[in-house]
């Protein structure tokens, strides 16, 4: 099988090792992976900023560079609903909007996809550590990120008192209302500390970045915690299978 | 509608910012959103077929505005029918002049209400006080609010916003209580709330209240609460007022149980609430009590703009629970008068953005970072989220809202041109790859310092797609080498 992958703007340039995390990953499972190239930015700042016609423009882009019958997968829930979002854009009945509509129905979610692959969700990947897994509401409630790292071999996942709770982040609302965004922050970082991970972990790069950064910034007495999308830290693990299980110290 | 405290909605963004520093209130709304959001969980969790339910309560509410201007005229016929005197207000001033003009008729000295949004919307106590007459609010957390000079903070819990030590200083010194302890039990404080309005009820001329639904089959109004308050404010008074915003009507009383399913669950995990009082018409010959003369003021306020708006109209479903605000860690944050005007939460910054004047709302549908909380709790299924986009549009095409500014509009721009975009951020890496000048580039938003400030910026890197061409040529050669 092949799939097209679709790279958030975030991870072309800020988080590549998310990228190479998500190649290796697939790779290994026996899935084809090819990157479009002249991919950019999928409409999400424009849209949300309401900024229609931007958004249409880039979408546009989107629909040429993924156009095909291959499934595309994305390691960003909030890019993957973007793209998902796309048929809004378009009025219905032109070829843009069918063409949009037929994106949609095979844009997948890392974890979403890998959860569908043939032997899921147990693919005798092992880690020995503990994870605090931020859900993302960008993921709009999705399992799969738990189905698939519950099935890590040594894996302790733990998730916070409210795992839905948003991060606080949304883009443009963190530079709007800095205040508020850092009140959330501080509550969603507190309440994943109180976890005593070795790692954070989830499948949105956005909450990663805010997270990540925030408890960088704090620092935690002699043990950091580091910051890994879904993808590195399956990567990780599915390397460690082949040496008896990677260890965190 | 907008509040007539200092709070506006033109400073929602200060006003949040300075509400999200104060941990003594971020502390008690934590504690208050916490235990609704509880009570609902359990609610819930013991309702069986709850999604039908609540797919039943959102058709009630969808037959109600896609047939609203019929089932106003049945409505209007119906209580006509029953006795009751059936007023039309086209805006908030309208209807004031309506409410004053009834108590003036009657000559009223003391008007008792019943908690309402509606006459908050309309700002009636002032309009009543204007001509003398003593206005006492019969809620519990509404006469708390009142004693305090404050707007109510919730569209359920006027006094969310409040701690018990708090209400027991405000009575201490409001009520002439001087011996009244910071300790005191929330069953002493609702007492002495309970003999200071006693009196008042018993004194009123006139009972005003809101409106939760009204049936345009009967003709009659529909009220629910959990203090009896509201049932003493309409059958007290010889004069009964109901104020209603004309997206509460229900086409019968069938639809009517439909939502009233609902409705205490979803707002404060009851199955039913204490009270449910069906009021159609006044007293009759040979009845033993209820108003002598009831009527019904039916307020549009800029709606039927809104049922106009076929993406929009779906805001005017609500029928106020407040679970989602509840739900929003904004609100959560940052409490309900920061919103500035008497609609907070999700649904606040929805209405308040359709119902005010735009140049006084533009940064309202900003002031959500879009997590869906609150379209994942309403029971009826509004995805404020999607609505609040659509607003941020509208906002930006009417050149209301701020420009995304310089930043986003560049972001756009260079997204749609690949290689620019590439040289742009390639040029960025080499002269700031840490991004230590970001904050301060003109034309950004001021926020980004802020953000700069309290977590670590992403430092840019050697680009993905550059980092697999590298690997893909080294795999490359590997195979030839080896083959």
């Amino acid at each position: 099988m092949r799939i097209k992958l679709m790279i958030p703007c975030l991870v072309e340039d800020c988080l590549p090792e998310i990228g190479l995390a998500v190649v290796s990953v697939l790779e290994r499972l026996g899935v084809g992976v090819d990157h479009p190239q002249g991919q950019t930015c999928c409409g999400q700042m424009a849209f949300k900023t309401g900024d229609a016609a931007g958004a249409r423009a880039q979408a546009l882009r989107s629909l040429d560079l993924f156009a095909g019958t291959d499934p595309v997968v994305c390691p960003s829930g909030s890019c993957t609903k973007m793209l998902r979002t796309y048929p809004e854009l378009f009025p219905p009945g032109t070829p843009d909007h069918a063409r949009a509509l037929n994106l949609a129905g095979r844009v997948f979610e890392f974890c979403a996809f890998v959860l569908a692959l043939p032997g899921a969700p147990d693919f005798g990947a092992q880690l020995n550590a503990r994870a605090a897994l931020h859900r993302s509401c960008q993921l709009d409630g999705s399992e799969a990120p738990q189905k698939l790292l519950s099935a890590v071999r040594g894996l302790t996942l733990l998730e916070p008192e409210r795992p839905e709770r948003c991060c606080g982040f949304g883009g443009l609302f963190s530079l709007q209302f800095p205040a508020v965004s850092e009140s959330l922050l501080e509550d969603k970082a507190h309440e994943l500390l109180a976890l005593d991970p070795d790692i954070l972990v989830s499948a949105e790069p956005s909450c990663l970045m805010n997270i990540g950064g925030y408890l960088a910034r704090l620092g935690r007495a002699g043990r950091p915690v580091r910051a890994l999308h879904a993808a590195q830290l399956l990567d990780l693990a599915l390397k460690g299978a082949l040496t008896g299980g990677a260890s965190w110290s | 509608m907008v509040l007539s405290s200092s709070f506006t909605p033109r400073n929602f963004r200060e006003q949040s910012e300075k509400a999200s520093h104060d941990a003594r209130l971020r502390a008690v709304l934590d504690h208050a959103t916490r235990y609704f959001m509880a009570k609902r969980g359990a609610a819930l969790d013991a309702f069986a077929d709850c999604e039908v339910h609540f797919a039943r309560a959102r058709s009630a509410r969808l037959t109600a505005l896609s047939r609203l201007p019929e089932l106003l005229e049945q409505l209007e016929q119906s209580a006509t029918r029953a006795g009751t005197q059936v007023h039309w207000a086209t805006d908030a001033a309208q209807a004031r002049e309506i409410i004053t003009g009834i108590a003036q008729g009657c000559g009223a000295q003391v008007v008792v209400k019943g908690k309402s949004m509606i006459t908050e919307e309309i700002a009636l106590n002032p309009a009543l006080q204007a001509n003398g007459t003593e206005v006492w609010e019969t809620d519990l957390g509404e006469f708390i609010v009142q004693l305090a000079g404050e707007p109510p903070s919730h569209i359920i819990a006027p006094a969310i916003h409040k701690s018990r030590a708090d209400v027991a200083a405000l009575f201490r010194e409001k009520l002439g209580l001087a011996d009244l302890d910071d300790g005191a039990s929330i069953p002493e404080l609702t007492l002495l709330a309970r003999q200071a309005l006693r009196e008042k009820f018993l004194a009123a001329d006139l009972g005003v209240t809101g409106v939760n639904i009204a049936v345009a089959e009967t003709g009659s109004v529909i009220l629910v609460e959990n203090e009896g308050n509201i049932r003493m404010s309409t059958t007290c008074p010889p004069v009964h007022v109901a104020v209603m915003s004309l997206e509460k009507v229900a086409a019968s009383l069938e639809d009517a149980a439909d939502i009233l399913r609902v409705l205490p669950r979803s707002a404060t995990g009851q199955k039913m609430s204490s009270y449910v009082s069906v009021l159609t018409g006044p007293r009759r010959v040979g009845e033993a009590d209820g108003a002598r003369e009831s009527h019904l003021v039916i307020l549009d306020n800029g709606r039927s703009a809104v049922l106009a708006d076929p993406l929009l109209r779906e805001a005017l479903l609500c029928f106020r629970c407040g679970a989602c605000l509840n739900s929003c860690p904004v609100y959560q944050t940052i409490g309900g008068h920061a919103y500035g005007s008497v609609y907070s939460g999700p649904i606040g910054a929805l209405l308040s953005s359709l119902l005010l004047p735009p140049e006084d709302t533009r940064d309202l549908p900003f002031g959500c970072t879009l997590c869906g909380a609150c379209k994942r709790t309403c029971p009826l299924g509004i995805d404020h989220p999607k609505l609040l986009l659509r607003l941020r549009e509208r906002g930006l095409e009417s050149g209301r809202a701020d420009s995304p500014g310089f930043a986003s509009a560049a972001h756009t721009f260079l997204s749609l041109h690949p290689l620019a975009y590439r040289l742009a951020v390639g040029a960025a890496r080499a002269v700031d790859p840490n991004l230590d000048l970001l904050p301060r580039l003109p034309g950004l938003p001021s926020g980004l310092a802020n953000f700069a400030d309290t977590r670590q910026l992403p430092e840019l890197k050697r680009p993905f797609s550059a980092q697999l061409r590298d690997n893909r040529k080294k795999q490359g050669r590997k195979k030839q080498g080896g083959a």
